[in-house]
This record gives C-alpha cells, structure tokens and sequence, in this order.
C-alpha cells in the first residue's frame, strides 16, 4: 500500500474541516486519500464507497485518529464488509476520545506545561519552553506515527492492538504526575507573579483566589474563570475610586 | 512607556498569531497555542520575554481550567494572548500586567466564540456539498479540507488583528496621566490561581490523583517560602 509518509503528514490536519456535521470525518477522508489511491486502479467501485466511507461522521482525539484511520484502509484493501467498516469506525470514536483526553489534554499538556511553569518561576528562563514544546512534538509525532502504523497493521483486529498497547496503561498512570504538577505549579507560579510580594498584594490575591474558588464552586456553570475575572476586575476598579 | 512596535515587529506578531491560531485545533495542535508558548514568542519579537513568560504564565493559569474535548466550546487564549503581550509591553510593569491579562480574557472569550462560527461555517459548507460527497470524489473532500483550513487562516488572522489593534488602542489611550488600578494584577492572579486549582480538581476526582495534586500543593508551597527564606 502506497501513501503512508502523506498520510501521516495529512494526519496532522485531521481536525483542519472541523463541524457539527461530521466532526473530524472530512479530515479523515483526507488522510486516507492516499492510501485509498491504489484501489482505483484495481476496483474503482470500491475506491468510490471507500471514498465516500472514509469522510462520513467521525470523532476521536486528534492524535489517535491514525488508529482508525489505518484500520479502515486496511479493511477497504481487504475487501471487508462497508457495512462492518463503519461499525468499527463507530465503535473506536468513544475510547480513542476517552484515551486520548485522558493520555494527552489531561494529562501530557498539563505535565509538559506545569513543569515549564515551575522551571520558569525558579529562573529557568525561556529556552526552558523551547526544549518543553519540542520534547513535546516529539512525542506527538512519535505517538501519530504510532497510531497509523498499528491501525494498519492490525486491520480490523484494532480494537485488540489497542487493549495491548501502552495506551491503557498511559491512561491510568498518567493521573498522578499531572495532578502533582499542577499543583506544584499554582503556588509557585502565583508567587513569582506577584514578586516582589507586599502584603496588600498577597491580601488582594489571597481574597481574589477563595472568592473565585467560592464561585467555581457553588456559583454555577455560568461562573467560568474569565466571566469571573472580568467582574473581579470591575470590583477592583470601583475600588480603585471609591479606596484613595 | 516604550516605543511604539516597528512595522516589521507588528508583521511578525501578526504572523505568529495566524500561526498560533491555526495550531489550537486544524494543525499540527502542537502546543503553539498555549497561552506560555503564544506569550513568550510573541514576547520574543518584542524585545521583551520577560513580559512575555509573566504574561503567558498568568494566562496559563486560566487557560488550565480548560479541557477541549469533542465539540465543547472553549476560550481560546493563543492570539489573545498577543495582544495581552503587546499591552503589557507599552505599560508600566508590574501593574500593567493585570490590564494586559484582561484584555487578554476579554479576546479570549471573543476568539472562542469565533471558533463556533468556524465550525458553524465549515458545517454549511458540508451540507451544500452533501451530494457532490456521495459521488466520492476525493476531489470534493480536498475543497472542503482546504476551505476549512482557509477559513481558520482568516478567522486566526482577523482574531490576531483585532487582538493587536485593541492593544494598541487601549496603549495609546492609556496615557501618563491615567494610573492604572494597582490591585488589578494580585486579581488577575488570584483568580487565575483559582482558575488552576479548579481545572486540576475537575479532572482529578476522587481518586489517587486527587492525593498527588494535595501533594504537589504542598510541594509547591513548600518551595515558595523556600525561595522566599
């Protein structure tokens, strides 16, 4: 099968047509074009239902798209079923997104981030975030390329692959040192804000942090950090006129 | 105050803010559009990181609170960010830095909301061309992929441009005279501290990441009044 090294580079944009429509299957469709290329010369009715399969309804992490990706064009190669591909395509939506939420946007970033933060806030200046965003892409390709290779090479079978990868097992260790960074991040990052520290300062921040803590709380859906801010930031103002 | 940015500072920034926009959800999605990275570049071609890093950091903070699963709308702080930077750098630190991380929320919600448009668009877009998809032309599904990255290129510009003309507006009406509310940063920071605190206590239950998080509070604090000593 040719096309691997442009799919994985078309995989990058996955979300690049995101809607409510499709979610990520335009992009998807995308991707797999290349790879569906050698299909036309050898049954051109199944390259058109591959096609049109291959940019239907679809949505998972970004990052593990390949997964999907290079399973159903496994499947479409081997002549499995439309029917079964879509179901597969289905059934892969909610634990690709669960693993990946969990694995990457809760905890890889906030680990990445957090520990940039806290070398940051103790003098370690900005190639620090350099080196972070780069180790960072590292893995994000390493994982992407991961993803397209072993959906291509377990086919239909990519529901198995997947329960013996790392990946569950990424998902349930990742927690703890994504907690534990963020919070070593917060007091060290609010410090250094703040410094040099007078006591009106820390007052202000102190109140400030368990007011919005109050609020995110018991205040509701609608009391997001930025609405609070805007009107913490309003209070401070008139306090501004009414306090000399 | 400082000097105005030179034209060619302006272009980059303008640039990087495309840049970063693009990079929150159409490609690559590699942490270019985390407020600390957007910042502190955006600092870079300033003349000033220092800025850029404090600024980016505060921003973080709210912007840990965010979790962009699936179709959940979010604030999008990457070319808010820019513009956060662009203010901070034309007014007097360390009280400038609340101004600038409010103008920065303020883009952010905005920026957000552009994002739902966007995918609002690349929906009617879609469904003109639903017929056209089931003849399975891979011809039709690159137009509707490079529509979308296009109009995420000018939403992510015109975000961009709007982030830097209200810095510029707010710098240029924000004269001597005019004192800026000091309590506004130890806010900024309350709030984003908060902001943090409860994106990380979202996401980690009850469980033993719950007791790692109370342990790195702990380590944090820890060190903090170790510098502090």
């Amino acid at each position: 099968m040719r096309g691997r090294g442009r799919a994985l580079l078309r995989l990058l944009a996955v979300q690049g047509a995101w809607n409510y429509e499709r979610m990520t299957g335009i992009g998807m469709g995308y991707a797999a074009e290349p790879m569906l290329e050698d299909l036309q010369a050898t049954s051109p009715a199944r390259h058109l239902e591959a096609t049109v399969r291959s940019a239907e309804f679809f949505n998972c992490h970004p990052y593990l798209a390949g997964l999907a990706l290079g399973a159903s064009v496994r499947a479409e190669h081997e002549g499995v079923p439309g029917a079964q591909i879509q179901r597969l395509r289905t059934a892969l939506c909610s634990p690709l997104g669960a693993l990946g939420d969990q694995v990457f946007w809760a905890g890889l970033v906030p680990i990445v981030i957090c520990l940039a933060l806290v070398t940051i806030a103790l003098g370690g200046g900005g190639l620090t975030l350099v080196a972070a965003v780069l180790s960072y892409n590292v893995i994000r390709m390493v994982v992407t390329r991961w993803a397209l290779v072993t959906g291509l090479g377990a086919g239909m079978q990519v529901g198995t692959a997947i329960s013996a990868s790392w990946l569950p097992r990424a998902a349930a260790r990742i927690a703890a040192p994504a907690g534990f960074a963020a919070g070593a991040a917060v007091p060290l990052v609010a410090a250094w804000l703040l410094a040099p520290a007078t006591m009106p300062w820390i007052m202000a921040a102190v109140a400030s942090a368990v007011a919005a803590l109050a609020l995110f709380r018991w205040g509701g859906a609608r009391w997001t950090s930025p609405r609070v801010a805007l009107l913490f930031a309003v209070v401070a103002f008139l306090w501004t006129r009414v306090v000399p | 105050m400082i000097a105005p940015p030179s034209v060619l500072t302006l272009g980059l920034l303008l640039c990087w803010g495309t840049v970063v926009g693009l990079d929150l959800a159409s490609v690559p999605q590699g942490l270019l559009a985390r407020p600390l990275v957007a910042a502190s570049v955006a600092g870079w071609f300033l003349g000033d990181v220092e800025a850029g890093l404090r600024v980016g950091a505060l921003l973080e903070l709210f912007a840990l609170d965010v979790l962009p699963v699936g179709a959940s709308r979010y604030p999008e702080y990457g070319p808010a960010s820019i513009g956060a930077v662009l203010l901070a750098n034309a007014l007097p630190a360390p009280a400038g830095m609340g101004v600038a991380a409010l103008l920065g929320l303020g883009l952010a919600l905005f920026a957000g909301w552009t994002l739902d448009w966007l995918r609002h668009a690349n929906a009617r877009h879609v469904h003109r061309l639903a017929d056209a998809l089931h003849t399975g032309s891979p011809a039709v599904i690159r137009r509707l992929q490079y529509a979308g990255l296009g109009r995420d290129t000018l939403r992510s510009l015109g975000v961009t441009t709007l982030a830097m003309l209200s810095a510029l507006l707010i710098a240029g009406w924000w004269g001597p005279s005019t004192p800026l509310p000091p309590q506004l940063t130890p806010v900024m920071v309350g709030v984003g501290a908060a902001a943090a605190l409860t994106g990380a206590l979202r996401t980690a239950g009850t469980g033993r990441r719950l007791a790692w998080l109370g342990v790195g509070v702990a380590a944090g604090l820890a060190l903090v009044f170790t510098v502090a000593a």
